[in-house]
């Protein structure tokens, strides 16, 4: 439909209709003129001001605060190009740069000229195992590099418009059963495509009448093989298959459920994709291999985890609530809604449980302190804006296992006496916003919401409120500011949120993750979850596991397991035989801890005392080719562009850190410089009024301190890793077989070669956009 | 009520007050630039940084609520240290000059974009009132001085840089011609204060000492070599300065007081003598005589004096100008005698001996092409104007009016009212530490009541925001971006008259910056 002022006035009247006129309506009314335009058109906009209580400067500043808003009109198609931590360390920069050499656009541009695509930078799209990762409109690309991002496009004109058939899946009813495929149905899961597996399953069951229970479950954790089919044979046998792509389905199926003849087709199939990877360069060359789930590797990855807020993981489906019941789940709150309150959270305090979000404040105290302010009106948050650019848990645990996150977050608004609740989850998180709301709707078709829950005389609602992109919502004071319908700036402590929070209320803010671990504490008692874990740090902690690692995912761990365990046995090691150099732990805010220091137990204390913080539970693993610079660069860079821009230090403290990062990484570094980061970095954590801006420093302060030698490095004019543009050149060695592959894959024709002999590089020419090394069948491309 | 200790000082406030309102009630003040009385507590510009002793924290005041117990230092090495720190942060996106990059190359560091506002808006007694504070000589200089501030003007690369000498010496041509005799209140010092200083010299610089001790209440005697005044300046052509304009201008600095003795040619005796009759002896004579011989330390070139004092070797003797160092440039001698009057005032009221303190002056150096525009806007079109009758006989009265409007008014309008200017001195700031990568674009924008705004001078302290949302304007002004791009400014680029429909006088006088400020100030 045209915009014509028309249009836009009528559909805004409509947005006011729905949302309200209250100023606290501000953000969902601007997400849905958004949904609605793709952009913010000034004219809905000053219609809402004339419309409702929001005022211009209120709804400017709303609108450009978040980053989801677009004020310009974006292209068709929007380009999501991740640049998480995962993804960063992979190359997510050069995939970006390649893309914006694709469509010739200028340094400003971000539309191509024909107004079809718009591209963008993500922070995180949340498949960190995939990186690097692209998302086009609803499709999800891994694995993208610099030299495939014609490919990528050229696919996904070739979906555009496919209307994918809808197999209707047969219900085999009081039939004998013949099995189970489970399919995953996490954003990574989906992200690689289950959607169409679970659509070709659906339909090869309906086509060929197999009596098998097609069932849908959440994350697995083992994010670094999806998508994920698990069948269970009628000798309830398991089976994964990893990476399983739609035109496979038919014969797996067929592998279990049809004569034998035809697992010789599966083996047939599988060579030919084998030999296709060797000869086609094609960005598909995903390979597909089954996997034993008990044994080998596979229990390894999940053998040494213990899964508590991810219980019974692979074996739910999100959203059937029986089933959840079936598994214990809403017990917790069944004994609750039985006891007293003081005896909860004395039950909570004593098990020893701290928040999962970062700063590890007591659960059980911050309840307590929330209990005890007398107020007829309380409300109570479940945080879900999780924004850490490498880490995905709580979005997980929100898709995967909603029942249990809304059990914990009943359990603590019981605690409190809230009377009102809500989850606030990001809205780049589509996936487990659906899945909450429709678990918040089963729930009070089940009487475990709204009034009087379960004959408790307990009565309470949730309502899901969709943070718009802020990296600093996650702190406690903006994301209320948020929800007020304010730009997120945090507000000094006290008054702590238990005294004045929402609305100057009393609330109580809890992590999505702490809150999937009260239904444990509850049922099997403080005692069980004392007994796991370390002196300071009780129970486990998920963690999303990524980078240069040959296992990467989701994992629950007991807290005291050390770094080296993780990489090591769950994580399979390193990526291609590499040398384990760090690993970043609690992203922005966290640090890079050194190998000499793996031994570090994962527990609060140990990794404050590192330098690093357990943050909300990224885990990025770098190697050898890993540049320290580069990765505090990264995150400060990161950091400058979220923080809320109010106070100075973090504001501007973190923009001249970057820039003394910037001027190091392009060879223009002194000695002096180190002094002044060191300074800067000192007094950002000193002087910042909130936690992002005290944490920012980090990423720098621990490579300071553990890599200063390559700083130093890069002060002398060589980047060791040749990670940093501005210090490299790629060369040609002699080992070249003279194929000129890197040459027709060179976008700017810097290749000179005569086939049969030694190619050169021009080096003025070249823009180091990596596309020749990789191309090379032989290894003669380096950089130095 | 709670108990705080502030700087060990203890006071029972009420709950809910602020450190910072409890300090002010022990009469403790603690710097702030974001805090807006009965605004909210929004804490941006961390400049109000206390040290909580309890945790060790460093915390604003300006927000932080007394917690009963609670023992604060406001001003110990830390919170010196972070305001420091935290001003250098601003500074370092401070894009904006507090005075005029030709007032700062002027070695006597006139005002010159008050005096050619003054001359363009008529006012030609105000404008030699501005001149003569820091050149007693303008009609002799606006002939012969190398004009190094015209080097600096900003407009010199559009069209030419603002005939400033020539403006001067048309505003002190205008006050010689009309007043006989010097106006200029001389100070009425008590006569027990009052000292006695011996000038050996009557160039630009031994003039220019003598007029602003005099001026300063003290007893001033010049002994010159010659049987004439002005030293060098004699020895210039007629054609380039004539005898008559030298000498009425020379009459009218020495005034009533300043006695002038001819014919002392300053030997070692006499020179002892002298620093036994009066309280202090300044060398300005050019380095004609040798001084070497009177007893001070010598210099490779000239007398050796300590920099900022001009205090020679030997005790109560000062050397200025030539004496020095060979220069022949007058005004940098004119300078030296207006500095060390300065100087000489302080140690004879005060007993201390010290230069004259600098005032913090933030620079961003150059204009760029792109940015000529914004600067224009505050001026008129015309390229610079060469006076019709020939430059001995100077400006007409509307050829310096409008030679004068093409002033681009480089100078901060708040430059006297600005509080990171004066925090930025009193914590002794770099302007240029943290200044790093490109600066922001300079912008000017005008409103139709007298109002302007300069984004690039903003430090985002957010109180325009709060009293536009207070005073409830329609537009007011509002938070733009995030982080460090975040920038003050009217929702849907409105025009400032819409933001400030009835705050334009709060916004301002709040303002802790030079980004809006009365056009017209």
């Amino acid at each position: 439909m045209e915009h014509n002022l028309e249009n836009i006035i009528a559909a805004t009247d409509e947005i006011i209709e729905r949302k309200g006129t209250d100023a606290g309506a501000v953000i969902p009314i601007l997400q849905a003129i958004q949904a609605r335009f793709n952009y913010l058109p000034e004219e809905a906009l000053r219609h809402v001001c004339e419309k409702s209580s929001i005022d211009p400067g209120n709804i400017v500043g709303v609108a450009s605060f978040y980053s989801q808003f677009r004020m310009e009109p974006a292209g068709r198609h929007m380009i999501k190009v991740c640049v998480g931590t995962a993804c960063h360390v992979k190359g997510a920069g050069l995939v970006y740069d390649s893309f914006k050499r694709f469509f010739g656009m200028g340094e400003n541009q971000v539309t191509d000229a024909t107004g079809t695509y718009t591209l963008e930078k993500v922070s995180c799209l949340g498949c960190c195992t995939l990186a690097p990762v692209v998302q086009i409109d609803d499709v999800t690309y891994g694995h993208v590099s610099s030299d495939k991002v014609d490919s990528v496009i050229k696919d996904f004109e070739s979906q555009v418009g496919k209307v994918a058939s809808k197999g209707r899946f047969r219900t085999p009813e009081g039939e004998e059963f013949q099995g189970e495929i489970r399919i995953g149905l996490g954003s990574c899961c989906v992200a690689s495509g289950s959607k169409e597996i679970q659509k070709e399953i659906e339909e090869t069951i309906s086509n060929t009448g197999i009596n098998v229970h097609l069932k849908n479950v959440g994350c697995v954790g083992m994010c670094h093989q999806v998508p994920l089919v698990e069948v269970i044979d009628g000798n309830r046998k398991s089976t994964v298959y990893a990476k399983v792509k739609a035109n496979e389905v038919n014969d797996i199926i067929s592998a279990h459920f049809k004569p034998k003849k035809l697992l010789d087709r599966l083996r047939t199939r599988a060579y030919n994709i084998l030999e296709k990877m060797q000869s086609d360069g094609s960005w598909e060359g995903v390979n597909r291999y089954s996997i034993d789930m008990r044994e080998g590797v596979v229990s390894e990855f999940l053998g040494r985890q213990m899964p508590i807020a991810t219980e019974h993981r692979g074996v739910l489906n999100p959203l059937d609530l029986e089933e959840y019941k079936n598994k214990g789940g809403f017990e917790a709150l069944r004994k609750v809604l039985e006891m007293e309150r003081s005896e909860v959270i004395r039950g909570i305090r004593e098990s020893g449980l701290r928040g999962r979000g970062g700063a590890g404040f007591l659960t059980g105290l911050k309840w307590e302190l929330t209990a005890k302010e007398n107020s007829p009106e309380k409300y109570f948050i479940c945080n879900g804006d999780e924004g850490d650019p490498g880490a995905f848990m709580d979005r997980m645990l929100l898709e995967s296992y909603p029942y249990r996150v809304i059990e914990g977050a009943l359990i603590a608004a019981y605690a409190v006496e809230a009377t009102a609740g809500f989850f606030y989850i990001r809205a780049e998180y589509p996936l487990a916003v659906t899945r909450i709301k429709q678990a918040l709707i089963n729930c009070e078709e089940h009487n475990l919401l709204g009034e009087n829950i379960l004959g408790s005389g307990f009565s309470f609602n949730i309502e899901v409120y969709e943070g718009a992109g802020a990296f600093v919502c996650g702190e406690e004071t903006a994301l209320m500011a948020s929800i007020e319908g304010r730009r997120g700036f945090p507000t000094i402590r006290p008054p702590f949120p238990a005294q004045k929070g929402l609305w100057g209320k009393p609330t109580l803010i809890n992590n999505t993750e702490t809150l999937a671990m009260v239904p444990y504490v509850i049922r099997h008692g403080k005692d069980k979850f004392l007994g796991i874990g370390s002196e300071n740090s009780k129970g486990t902690k998920v963690f999303s596991l990524a980078g240069k690692i040959n296992r990467g995912g989701l994992i629950e761990v007991p807290m005291e397991i050390t770094i080296r365990e993780i990489v090591e046995e769950i994580g399979g090691g390193l990526q291609n035989g590499k040398k384990f150099k760090a690993v970043q732990i609690g992203g922005p805010s966290g640090g890079c801890i050194p190998e000499s220091l793996a031994d570090t137990p994962i527990d609060y204390q140990s990794l404050q005392s590192v330098g690093a913080m357990m943050g909300s539970g990224g885990m990025v693993v770098l190697d050898e080719d890993d540049c320290m610079v580069d990765i505090a660069k990264y995150f400060l860079s990161f950091t400058q562009k979220e923080s809320c821009g109010k106070c100075t230090f973090c504001r501007v403290g973190t923009r001249r850190m970057l820039d003394i990062l910037e001027k190091i990484t392009s060879g223009n570094g002194k000695m002096e410089d180190l002094d002044e980061l060191e300074y800067l970095a000192g007094w950002t954590k000193k002087g910042s009024l909130c936690n992002l801006g005290r944490s920012a420093p980090n990423p720098i302060l621990t490579t300071l301190k553990y890599f200063r030698e390559e700083y130093e490095a890069h002060i002398a004019g060589r980047c060791p890793t040749g990670k940093c543009a501005a210090m490299i050149n790629y060369y040609v060695t002699d080992d070249c077989i003279g194929c000129t592959k890197c040459a027709q894959k060179c976008p700017v024709g810097a290749i000179k070669f005569e086939p049969h002999k030694k190619h050169e590089i021009d080096t003025a020419i070249c823009i180091k956009c990596d596309a020749c090394r990789p191309a090379c069948p032989v290894d003669s491309i380096i950089v130095k | 009520m709670l108990k705080v200790k502030i700087n060990n000082r203890e006071i029972e406030v009420d709950e809910g007050t602020t450190i910072l309102e409890a300090a002010g009630k022990l009469g403790i003040t603690i710097p702030t630039m974001c805090h807006l009385e009965g605004g909210e507590k929004f804490a941006s510009c961390m400049i109000c940084l206390v040290k909580d002793m309890g945790n060790g924290r460093l915390v604003p005041s300006c927000s932080m609520p007394v917690i009963d117990g609670m023992d604060i230092v406001t001003d110990d090495a830390e919170c010196h240290e972070a305001r420091k720190a935290a001003l250098e942060l601003l500074l370092s996106e401070h894009v904006g000059d507090c005075e005029a990059p030709c007032q700062g190359l002027c070695p006597a560091h006139m005002d010159i974009p008050m005096m050619n506002r003054l001359i363009a808006s008529g006012d030609f007694d105000k404008a030699i009132e501005v001149i003569r504070r820091d050149i007693p000589i303008p009609a002799i200089l606006g002939r012969i001085c190398p004009a190094p501030c015209e080097a600096g003007c900003r407009r010199k690369e559009m069209d030419g840089s603002v005939s400033i000498c020539l403006l001067k010496g048309f505003a002190a041509d205008r006050q010689l011609a009309k007043e006989p005799k010097r106006a200029t209140a001389r100070i009425d010092l008590d006569p027990a204060k009052r000292k006695k200083v011996a000038i050996i010299g009557a160039g630009p610089a031994g003039l220019s000492a003598a007029y602003f001790i005099d001026l300063r209440g003290h007893s001033v005697d010049i002994f010159e070599k010659t049987l004439e005044t002005g030293g060098a300046m004699r020895g210039i052509s007629e054609e380039k300065l004539p005898r008559e304009v030298l000498d009425r201008e020379i009459e009218y600095l020495l005034g009533e007081n300043i006695r002038i003795n001819h014919g002392y040619d300053v030997n070692k005796r006499i020179f002892d003598q002298l620093r036994d009759d009066y309280d202090a002896v300044v060398v300005a004579n050019g380095g004609w005589q040798d001084t070497g011989a009177w007893g001070m330390k010598m210099g490779k070139s000239g007398v050796e004096v300590e920099p900022g004092t001009y205090l020679t070797s030997l005790e109560n003797v000062f050397a200025i100008g030539n004496a020095i160092r060979a220069s022949k440039v007058s005004v940098r001698s004119v300078a030296h005698g207006k500095e060390l009057a300065a100087v000489l005032d302080r140690y004879f009221l005060s007993g201390v001996l010290e230069r004259n303190e600098e005032r913090f002056n933030s620079k961003f150096g150059k204009l760029v092409e792109e940015e000529y525009d914004e600067y224009l806007k505050d001026s008129i079109p015309e390229p610079r104007i060469e006076p019709l009758e020939g430059k001995a006989a100077g400006f007409t009265v509307e050829e310096a009016i409008i030679e004068a409007k093409r002033c681009l008014r480089c100078d901060c309008r708040k430059a006297d009212n600005c509080l990171l200017r004066d925090l930025s001195g009193e914590y002794g700031a770099q302007q240029k530490r943290f200044s790093f990568g490109d600066r922001r674009m300079v912008t000017r924008k005008f409103g139709n009541q007298n109002i302007v705004f300069e984004e690039n001078k903003c430090i985002r302290c957010g109180k325009c925001v709060q009293i536009t949302k207070q005073e409830k304007e329609k537009f007011g002004f509002t938070f733009v971006g995030r982080g460090f791009d975040v920038k003050v400014g009217v929702p849907f680029d409105e025009k400032l008259d819409s933001a400030l429909r009835k705050t334009a006088i709060k916004v301002i006088r709040n303002c802790p910056v030079g980004a809006l400020a009365f056009a017209s100030e």
